[in-house]
């Protein structure tokens, strides 16, 4: 497998439903943005991977011939809210498997207001197992199902660990303090633990403000081989060190929330991900990982091995998840507070990696960013983990 | 640079050496030492001619550069005298280079047997005359070269050369076996397949081509097989233009065919590309490698056994493709009525598995699930390894094991398997499996289908073990059916899917040896199925588990069935099934089991336990039900908006006393029946449904507390929200100044309410609060004082904010239980009705925080502890 370089990297703002541009409008604009900051031309390009959940076919094609028309294979990529991460892992794959020497990767979703549902009732619910665990652990109620099942996965973490509430609130203050220093997230108002504990409850423990919020938005990554970026000049790109995803195991289906909502996907990638790199947890210097909700920042700190199982209050607390702490985590301000538009999230994540391991993230920069981890997580499900380096 | 090869003391012979590639040879030899017999017969290269100039030229050449050969004129035809001419000369023999050779080349049509003979002649009965006259000689000594010449034409063949191939390859056949043969003498034998421009090749090579392929390219390879120290022997180098090389041979791995089963042709065809297939191969060099594989066959192929009709090792284990086959109450229905249900059409029991409109609902025969199954082995044809015809089958042994009663309509996926294939000696026995899965993957049914396979046992295999059935116990049976067939029941049972004629035609019957057309075995077997039901299952189809029982005899339509019962225990029943009039066992070694609880019965179980309770049930419950979906009904066709919005269809199941209805709200329909496509289905008390429907209870709260069984797709009963939202009064207003309410089934009392919601919220007068808070922690109050260790357990002090109805209360660090708001670390918030049901130990806390039905804030710990309050 050859290394595989991020060379350029671009996001539009993420923005709220109705209030974005059509998807292949933002689309192109994060894919010309990342071909500029790679200084490529799109006719160099050899291959287009285009990841979006709502949409119908090959809206890959009609964002991406904004951007030219050279008759150049596009994939369209769809696997929930890992689509992103997924669409970059098949790019990172055909170079590294010498079938490309430079490809794009753009993510992008135009988001309807509310919670998520299905679009198709005529047919099996893809999320159905999932939604029978739940089902039978805690039966289901009106609130948003994705609410109901990460929501879920705190209630048993609590139990569990016992968890105070407030331990969950405290992520998505982090999460807005972050947020404000990110011209890009959806949220730069900063929220008060108080604020963030009365606002009404979606499901408990999670209140409206530990919800991420449907975004529109979009992100691109250009990835090229070694001779690629010699031929181009370009010098010490950070590059994709390791990169594994995993879907669900049995234990997705046995009675546990936190295993259903991707606990052990998490675990089994982050392992990969450790082995393939030589490098372990404690080498990281910034984590952009799946804050969907407060509840899945928290299992994913101990799923990524930032902290022990049942450590994560105290992790928390004691501030290692942010400026000044062990790890920066989410220093975009995350899905929380940059926003979640699916398809893009997985490249938004990668974007403010590359920014951070280049120096260029501004008031957000973690001192001396060597070695970024991304985590993506799709109930459905796939996980996919990925670690950058610059030298 | 090694050192120089020499060839000092030995003695060549190279025959053909006059001109070409020969004199090459022994120009080289001789050069290095060798005393070389020149021999060459002096012709042309067609083998016309004769003439000593070219042999002693080359003598001459050598001479003049020191060395030291002598020259022969003979052909080889008379190799001995060539080999003779050597021991005259020089007193022995080391080295024999046999390279002479002439061509006939052209088309085969126009080969002459002349044609044929002389390449025969020089090309390989010559290099025999000379290397058989060598042979000895070498073996002798203990020491021998021999280099034979070949040519890619023989190799490869090639155009016009038909004669010449054939020597050529036959010098290399020849070559291999004196390479066997003189190896331990220290004989080494080689063959070469020069690409070199010879006299012999300017016929068949352009000239600027026959420039690059000098002879002198060739000789080296000649001059090193000849050498002392190498040490190769029946080797094939193609050698030329600088190029040298090695040959062997290549094998696929090919395709191994079971020994002692049938090969045919078709078996050929059908492995052509494994036979062909170059990725996987092997490179024999002597005969032990050729027979590897076929001694690697003789050692597995017999396997697990089998013969001409079955390969138990190809066929044991297959797996069918998947299929799926949705069937219907119609379908139900007519099994029944082929199985000779509701001949009574005034047996309530039977009347319900063909009667889709039965109050009671509709109950499908567990039986029928034979059906689909052997459906979809029919469609799957034999497997693999099966080579027997139809003909030669008989239906042995029937199993059917449901895992819940057969829904009344549904698409199922059938899975099949040969579980079993046994040898009984004269005849096989092949076991099927077929599993059965429903929409939502959960196995609803497995059977086996045990058949004889008439003539194809005898290999010497399993045989399984001992089918002999358990004795029938020692008594009279403890029930006995009697029913009477009726004369066309084949006609009316092939409609179920087994169509065979020989259930039908007389004449086919005839043919197989039946004075008429006999009944299908499992027709009987549903008769069977319904005795057992009828004896020991209250009538009640759904509680037959499993049916096992073997065909013996045939049965005439007409002719009357006994089953006789013995009962083994509450949930097994023994059977055999006889006809009467000819006192035969048509159904040997029966067995049943019985469900003793129904498997979905779950979701209506509790629903049957507020019955005894004292709470107000309307008069008219049914009527009622009725009534609340007619509301509905007419409130959905005056909301055609709200189908627009939630686009689903949910079935609802009614059970005590059951009904079925359906909210179809794709079509914007309500209607009584089923709809086997809906997305989601309900299953619910009529009890629980009305307090649903009237608002009083939530549905998310039935169906956590097991009240509500959804199945299909879950999430869409969210969308069920808009009953409790809907304006109910003013539907029901609606529905009754519409007339919907009119209809017989509504009862006049509970139909003409003055403006009152009477008909869809007449359940449950509101029920008066009982608070039971102070009463339950008293006691708690009263453990604790008794076990004041509890209070330390508990790990804190906490509050409870009981709701419906509402009261605080608070139990301090020392135990102590009082009523109010005070200080407490941990807060637990839940209804009073769940704190009754934890204290009580009904439902454990852990279930009721992941429910959301206990809320914790402050600190967890002591709420996590809770149970040390349980009574």
């Amino acid at each position: 497998m050859r290394r595989v370089n991020v060379i350029g990297v671009g996001m539009t703002r993420f923005a709220k439903p109705g209030a974005s541009e059509d998807y292949h409008e933002m689309a192109s604009k994060a894919a010309k943005a990342a071909l500029q900051d790679a200084g490529v031309k799109y006719e160099e390009v050899e291959q287009a991977y285009a990841g979006y959940v709502y949409g119908d076919s090959t809206c890959g094609q009609r964002a991406i011939y904004e951007v030219g028309l050279t008759g150049i294979p596009v994939f369209n990529v769809n696997n929930n809210c890992s689509t992103g991460s997924t669409a970059l892992m098949l790019g990172r794959q055909a170079v590294a498997g010498g079938l490309a020497e430079c490809v794009i990767v753009v993510g992008f979703e135009k988001m309807e207001k509310g919670a998520l549902s299905n679009k198709y009732d005529d047919r099996a619910n893809p999320l159905e197992q999932h939604a029978n665990v739940m089902a039978k652990v805690q039966g289901f109620t009106q609130a948003p199902p994705a609410a109901q099942m990460f929501g879920g996965a705190g209630r048993e973490y609590r139990w569990r660990y016992g968890t105070r509430r407030e331990t969950f609130g405290k992520v998505s203050e982090k999460a807005r303090k972050h947020a404000n220093k990110n011209p890009f997230a959806i949220f730069n108002d900063l929220l008060s633990l108080e604020e963030i504990m009365s606002a009404p409850e979606v499901f408990d423990p999670l209140t409206r403000y530990q919800c991420c919020p449907p975004t529109c938005g979009a992100a691109a990554a250009v990835l090229c081989s070694d001779e690629f970026a010699r031929r181009h000049g370009i010098a010490n790109p950070v590059y994709i060190a390791a990169q594994a995803m995993k879907t669900d195991y049995g234990s997705s289906f046995q009675e546990s929330m936190i295993r259903m909502c991707g606990y052990d996907m998490t675990v089994n990638a982050a392992r990969a991900v450790y082995e393939q790199a030589g490098v372990g947890p404690e080498d990281v210097d910034v984590v952009e990982l799946h804050d969907c909700f407060t509840a899945n920042e928290i299992l994913t700190y101990e799923g990524l091995g930032l902290c022990r199982e049942g450590e994560a209050e105290k992790f928390i607390w004691e501030g290692q998840n942010t400026y000044g702490g062990k790890y920066v985590t989410n220093p975009s301000g995350g899905l929380l507070s940059k926003g979640h538009p699916l398809g893009a999230t997985g490249l938004a994540q990668c974007t403010e990696l590359v920014w951070q391991l280049r120096g260029q993230a501004e008031a957000r920069q973690v001192e001396n960013a060597r070695i970024a981890l991304q985590h993506n997580l799709g109930l459905g499900g796939a996980c996919v983990v990925t670690m950058y380096r610059r030298d | 640079m090694s050192k120089e090869l020499r060839f000092d003391g030995r003695v060549a012979i190279i025959t053909g050496a006059g001109n070409g590639l020969g004199k090459s040879h022994a120009l080289l030899l001789a050069s290095r030492g060798a005393r070389v017999v020149v021999n060459d017969l002096g012709g042309s290269h067609r083998g016309e001619g004769k003439s000593s100039a070219a042999a002693d030229a080359v003598v001459a050449e050598i001479k003049a550069a020191g060395g030291e050969a002598v020259a022969n004129y003979d052909s080889v035809e008379d190799g001995d005298k060539i080999v003779q001419s050597a021991l005259d000369h020089f007193g022995r023999l080391d080295i024999l280079v046999n390279n002479a050779g002439i061509l006939r080349d052209t088309s085969f049509p126009k080969m002459s047997a002349a044609d044929w003979d002389l390449i025969y002649r020089v090309h390989v009965a010559g290099v025999f005359k000379t290397t058989h006259a060598a042979w000895g000689h070498m073996r002798d000594r203990e020491f021998g070269r021999i280099v034979m010449t070949s040519s890619a034409a023989g190799i490869y063949g090639n155009f016009g050369q038909a004669n010449y191939s054939m020597a050529k390859l036959g010098v290399v056949g020849l070559a291999q076996t004196l390479a066997i043969e003189g190896r331990k003498k220290n004989v080494l034998v080689n063959t070469i397949a020069p690409i070199a421009g010879s006299r012999m090749t300017e016929t068949v090579l352009p000239p600027d081509l026959l420039e690059a392929l000098k002879p002198e390219y060739v000789s080296p390879l000649v001059a090193y097989l000849c050498h002392e120290g190498c040490e190769e022997t029946g080797g094939l180098f193609e050698v030329g233009g600088g190029f040298v090389g090695k040959l062997r041979w290549e094998r696929t791995q090919g395709k191994s065919f079971r020994l002692s089963r049938r090969m045919t042709p078709e078996h050929v065809a059908g492995a052509w590309k494994e036979i062909t297939d170059f990725r996987k191969s092997t490179h024999p060099s002597d005969i032990n490698g050729s027979m590897a594989a076929v001694m690697e066959n003789l050692g597995t192929a017999r396997g697990k056994g089998g013969n001409e009709f079955i390969d138990v090792d190809e066929a044991l284990g297959y797996e069918f493709p998947e299929s799926r086959e949705s069937y219907s109450e119609k379908d139900l229905a007519l099994y029944a009525l082929a199985i000779g249900a509701a001949r009574d059409a005034l047996d309530e029991g039977e009347l319900r598995a063909v009667y889709e409109g039965h109050t009671q609902g509709f109950v499908a025969l567990p039986t029928f699930g034979v059906i689909p199954a052997l459906n979809a082995m029919m469609k799957a044809g034999q497997a693999p390894g099966m080579n027997y015809g139809f003909e030669r089958i008989l239906h042995g042994e029937q199993y059917l094991e449901l895992k819940r009663p057969l829904p009344s309509s549904g698409t199922l996926t059938h899975k099949a398997r040969i579980k079993d294939i046994l040898d009984k000696g004269k005849n096989a026995v092949v076991v099927t499996e077929v599993r059965s899965f429903d929409g939502a993957g959960q196995e609803i049914m497995r059977n086996e289908i045990t058949a004889v396979v008439r003539g194809a046992g005898g290999w010497g295999g399993d045989r399984g073990a001992s089918t002999e059935q358990a004795p029938l116990p020692d008594r009279a049976p403890d029930a006995s059916i009697t029913e009477k067939t009726h004369e066309n029941q084949a006609l009316l049972y092939r409609l179920t899917g087994d169509i065979n004629p020989l259930h039908a035609d007389p004449s086919f019957a005839g043919a197989m040896g039946f004075q008429r057309p006999i009944l299908h075995g499992l027709c009987t077997y549903g008769f069977s199925a319904r005795h057992v039901i009828k004896a020991f299952a209250k009538n009640d189809p759904r509680y037959l588990r499993s049916i096992k029982g073997r065909f013996s005899d045939s049965v005439f339509p007409g002719e009357t069935l006994v089953t006789e019962l013995w009962k083994e225990s509450d949930t097994r029943i023994l059977f055999r099934t006889k006809v009467v009039e000819r006192d035969v066992v048509v159904i040997s070694g029966g067995v049943a089991e019985l469900f003793s609880e129904l498997p979905s019965a779950r979701a209506a179980a509790p629903a049957a336990a507020p019955a005894a309770a004292p709470a107000a049930t309307p008069a008219q419950p049914e009527a009622t039900t009725r009534n609340s979906f007619l509301v509905l009904q007419h409130y959905i066709e005056k909301n055609p908006d709200l189908a627009q919005k939630i686009q689903t269809v949910f079935q609802f199941k009614i059970s005590n006393p059951e009904a079925s209805w359906v909210i179809d709200l794709k079509q914007g329909k309500v209607y009584e029946g089923v709809d086997p496509k809906a997305d989601t289905t309900l299953e619910i008390a009529d009890e629980d449904y009305l307090a649903m429907a009237s608002g009083k209870a939530n549905p998310m709260a039935l169906f956590s507390g097991g009240k509500l069984k959804i199945g299909g797709n879950v999430m869409a009963s969210q969308k069920l929200s808009f009953m409790q939202k809907m304006d109910r009064e003013a539907a029901l207003r609606d529905a009754i100044a519409a007339g919907k309410l009119g209809g017989a089934a509504a009862p006049a009392g509970s139909a003409a309410p003055a403006g009152s919601a009477a008909p869809t919220a007449p359940a449950a007068p509101e029920k008066p609060k009982q608070t039971k808070a102070p009463e339950l922690f008293r006691k708690v109050g009263e453990r604790l004082a008794q076990n004041p260790a509890l209070a330390g357990e508990l790990g804190g002090a906490v509050r409870f904010r009981v709701k419906d109805p509402d009261s605080v209360w608070q139990i301090d660090t020392s135990g102590a239980v009082k009523e109010g708001d005070g200080e407490a670390a941990t807060t637990i918030t839940l209804r009073e009705e769940d704190l009754d049901a934890m204290l009580g130990g009904t439902v454990s806390v852990a279930t009721l925080y992941q429910q959301g039905k206990l809320r914790v804030d402050g600190e967890v710990g002591p709420a996590r502890k809770l149970s040390v309050l349980k009574a």
